[in-house]
């Protein structure tokens, strides 16, 4: 499934906004779903019917987020987690905010706080897919851990190409023990685990 | 309920959609409406195969994002035609119909790249109206002889990319979804062709011939009515019309099995080129003489001339082609076409430069029983498998090679027990298994660089798909430069494996000075090897040394750590055990003490340098090894100015800071350092 976001992160932002002017609010039902509509209706240029995010919003609520400032809603994010093969992944659906509110560390929360979640509720890893040539979206997730682990051709109808972008969050039996290969040495060792503190101060950073 | 439905519906007066023998149409709209007044805000009728995730696919009806069916111009094909979309001649002024024939094959054209590019057929070659219509166009032969071959080449085109089996199951290239891609008597197009060029040729030398020959000559009706026009005209379209020939051809030779067309393939990709020299020489001829072209946006327009060409309608398929958006694609411009093209068919790599990597196969195997070990077969189509996985665009290659490393892995270790099994007791082997003995090892050495190729392969396309951050590069290098030794390992060995085989054919020579020394020589493969391995290396510590003294910014992730992305970049390797004892834990030994002091004593990219030219020598026949050995020297010499200055003024001036560009060299990096 794809997934857009136009999230431009600007070093400069206009510093007159206080970060802590803005409220982050839990998707609460049915009353915030035309708040999300129409915001990614209106930045974004992939068609989606209301279905799409009923699907996302009724069965995750915890994962979606909205900002508010002043009452007014200036940004969402839309996820889901689910089983994807043999592992628990968290995906970003739709990630937006308005363009006066850009480059002010909103988007970067919005992600935050939906990770935090995925990751609290037992998530492996999370994934979304972005434009290649959609910098802002990448210099964020690259700063929040996201590695581009592929390369999709042609992914968008447009004609331009995605990065599926993952995060893997660290876990110290993630890694199945090497294979099944006959070797003649046994002594390799591969997937070594993180140090316990690291591991430690990892979550006390949270 | 029922009841309801048939009170609601009513007979429309009329519709702009015809009605058919066993179809009547009904406006549902009252019906619609009353059952949208059944269900509030956040109800949702489930079924037992429709839930919310079905409900994703939904497409509002009349929204234009999602509703392809929506009428833009005309309703139909058809339509489009009795409006005159698409007239037959295009005009009665013969000038004018010849420059809108060129304008339309200029188009039909960039219309091919820009499928061959990834979109689709109908919203690009079959977006023109003539060739939906292969019967309209009869009476015009030089329409006709070209809709033709433009629809025979598509579909070779479509069935030579289908055999190869080089595309994914949902690739846009491949899906004709009813176009008409056979028209009846395509196959003939060739012979409609030449007849057609062949007209033109005549009408060249009539217009070219001096007046008193021309009375002879006079039964030849024109090509056009404005004579000061009519050579180039001839010429424009001669060259067009030469290069479809050639280019069909070239598919047909290279579908003929064996390979025993390829030659005669080149031949004509040669003329093609040349042809298509012509077609760009040709644009300020017909610039000049076509009215009404402004000089402004001539870089995007799709013909030569500059003008709109005639009988194109994108939207008019939209509803014949299953899943095309409604969205407008842009065609490649005319001019961009023609630098893309240069010999590269199909804009993949040249299937030649494919084939010569698959004789690198060791040649004594080919014929020894060994061949009917069930090992060799899968053997042998695991290659085939690399081969068209190479052909195809690199986003896909790189993940189908990621997944290959593990295949190629396990296939080593199977024939390594099956050559264990076979040849258990090395004494006792009587002198004509010797020689399968051999061919084992030989097999065994050739696989196991053949995955390390695949390998450094495979980290490289990184590069070049944008898949590393800056703050990446560190490890990546690292893990380049520990893949690029095992490979000048297997390399080397195999290269003196071969020299040792060579060596045991026939009488048994004195070991001359010479000899020895040739042994001993270090084969240019594998300096060539070597000189990255120095780049590499020299890049990994480089970087390390930079970051272990604060010169580059390392932020911390609030979700994870520099273990998870090297976990998450090099797991096909791992997993593979490419190469054996890697992990997190060895990268960060190897590049924990890096300082820029040590670095300056010891300097890698200086000894790429050193090897390089060595290498040199070695390759003055091969121009592309040169070119590449130069761009090794210039990321070495760079870097090597770049890392001195650094040390020497870098703790004294805090505004340095290095940065990484891949200005000489497509994935070794060069080292730019500026003040902040």
């Amino acid at each position: 499934m794809e997934r857009k976001n136009e999230e431009e992160e600007t070093e400069t932002g206009k510093s007159e906004l206080d970060a802590s002017q803005i409220e982050y609010v839990s998707y609460g039902g049915e009353h915030h779903l035309p708040l999300v509509m129409s915001l990614v209706d209106q930045e974004l240029s992939e068609p989606y019917s209301i279905f799409t995010y009923r699907y996302f919003v009724y069965l995750w609520p915890q994962l979606s987020f909205l900002a508010f400032h002043n009452g007014k809603c200036v940004g969402t994010v839309v996820c889901k987690m689910g089983q994807h093969r043999n592992t628990f992944r968290g995906y970003i659906a739709m990630l937006v905010v308005i363009k006066p509110y850009r480059g002010k560390g909103i988007a970067t929360e919005l992600v935050t706080r939906s990770i935090k979640v995925m990751m609290e509720s037992g998530c492996e890893e999370v994934t979304l897919e972005a434009e290649v040539t959609n910098k802002g979206a990448l210099a964020l997730y690259g700063r929040l851990g996201f590695i581009r682990a592929k390369r999709l051709f042609r992914y968008y109808l447009n004609g331009v190409d995605a990065f599926r972008l993952k995060l893997l969050f660290p876990c110290p039996d993630l890694y199945p023990s090497l294979p099944m290969i006959a070797n003649k040495d046994e002594s390799y060792s591969h997937n070594d685990h993180i140090p316990h503190e690291e591991c430690c101060e990892l979550h006390q950073h949270l | 309920m029922a009841d309801d439905a048939a009170a609601a519906v009513s007979v429309p007066e009329r519709t702009s959609i015809p009605s058919g023998d066993d179809s009547v149409w009904a406006d549902v709209s009252p019906l619609l409406e009353s059952a949208c007044k059944d269900l509030r805000d956040g109800e949702l009728i489930h079924g037992d195969n429709f839930n919310l995730f079905a409900a994703m696919s939904a497409l509002e009806i009349m929204d234009p994002k999602m509703d392809s069916g929506i009428v833009c111009k005309y309703y139909s094909i058809d339509e489009a035609i009795e409006n005159g979309a698409a007239p037959v001649p295009i005009s009665i002024n013969k000038t004018v119909d010849v420059q809108c024939t060129i304008d339309i094959m200029d188009h039909l054209l960039a219309c091919e790249a820009t499928w061959h590019k990834g979109h689709s057929l109908a919203q690009t070659v079959f977006s023109c109206i003539y060739l939906l219509r292969p019967d309209r166009t009869s009476s015009h032969a030089l329409l006709h002889s070209y809709c033709r071959v433009i629809r025979a080449t598509c579909k070779a085109v479509i069935s030579v990319v289908s055999d190869a089996r080089t595309h994914e199951e949902d690739d846009l290239f491949t899906m004709a979804y009813g176009l008409p891609l056979d028209g009846d008597g395509d196959e003939k197009c060739l012979s409609l062709l030449n007849a057609v060029e062949e007209t033109i040729s005549r009408q060249l030398r009539a217009c070219k011939a001096p007046s008193s020959r021309r009375r002879v000559l006079e039964d030849m009706e024109p090509l056009q009515t404005n004579l000061d026009l009519e050579e180039g005209y001839c010429k424009a379209l001669l060259c067009r019309l030469r290069f479809r020939k050639h280019f069909y051809h070239a598919l047909t030779s290279m579908r003929r099995p064996q390979g025993r067309g390829l030659e005669l393939a080149r031949k004509h990709i040669a003329t093609c080129i040349s042809e298509l020299d012509c077609i760009y020489r040709s644009s300020d001829f017909l610039r000049s003489s076509a009215c009404g072209t402004s000089e402004d946006g001539i870089e995007n327009r799709t013909t030569a001339s500059g003008c709109q060409p005639i009988g194109f309608d994108a939207s008019l398929n939209c509803r014949l082609s299953a899943p095309t958006p409604p969205r407008a694609i842009k065609i490649l411009s005319w001019k961009k076409l023609l630098l893309v093209q240069d010999g590269k068919l199909y804009g993949r790599d040249s299937m030649f430069t494919v084939i010569t990597r698959a004789a690198v196969l060791p040649e004594v195997a080919k014929n020894h029983d060994v061949q009917k070990n069930e090992y060799f077969v899968q053997l042998g189509q695991l290659v085939i498998n690399m081969l068209k996985i190479l052909c195809t665009n690199a986003a896909w290659q790189r993940r189908k090679l990621g997944k290959m490393l593990q295949d190629w892995r396990v296939m080593y270790v199977q024939l390594e027990l099956a050559f264990r099994k076979e040849f258990g007791e090395v004494s006792r082997i009587p002198e004509d298994e010797n020689v399968c003995v051999k061919i084992f090892q030989h097999i065994l050495l050739w696989v196991e660089e053949q995955t390390y190729w695949i390998a450094s392969r495979f980290l490289i396309l990184g590069f070049e798909l944008e898949l590393y951050s800056p703050s990446e590069y560190c490890m990546v290098y690292w893990y380049m430069y520990v893949v690029l030794i095992k490979l000048s390992e297997k390399t080397h060995l195999k290269m003196a494996a071969k020299n040792d085989m060579g060596k045991r054919k026939g009488k048994k020579k004195r070991d001359s000075a010479k000899d020895v020394a040739r042994e001993y020589r270090i084969p240019p493969a594998v300096l060539f090897l070597q000189c990255q391995i120095c780049l590499a290396e020299g890049l990994t510590m480089m970087l390390a040394a930079l970051r272990n003294e604060h010169m580059i910014l390392q932020s911390r992730n609030p979700f994870n750590t520099e273990q998870e992305r090297f976990i998450q970049h090099f797991e096909l390797l791992q997993k593979a055990c490419i190469p054996d004892h890697v992990s997190f834990h060895s990268f960060r030994e190897s590049t924990t003490y890096a300082r820029l002091s040590t670095l300056v004593m010891y300097n890698y990219f200086k000894d790429a340098q050193r090897i390089a030219k060595e290498a040199k020598s070695s390759f003055s026949n091969d121009p592309d090894k040169l070119a590449e050995l130069r761009k090794i020297e210039q990321v070495a010499e760079h870097n090597s100015i770049a890392l001195n200055v650094i040390s020497r003024v870098g703790a004294l001036d805090p505004t340095l800071k290095a940065s990484f560009e891949f200005s000489h060299h497509p994935y070794f990096a060069t080292a730019v350092v500026k003040r902040s």
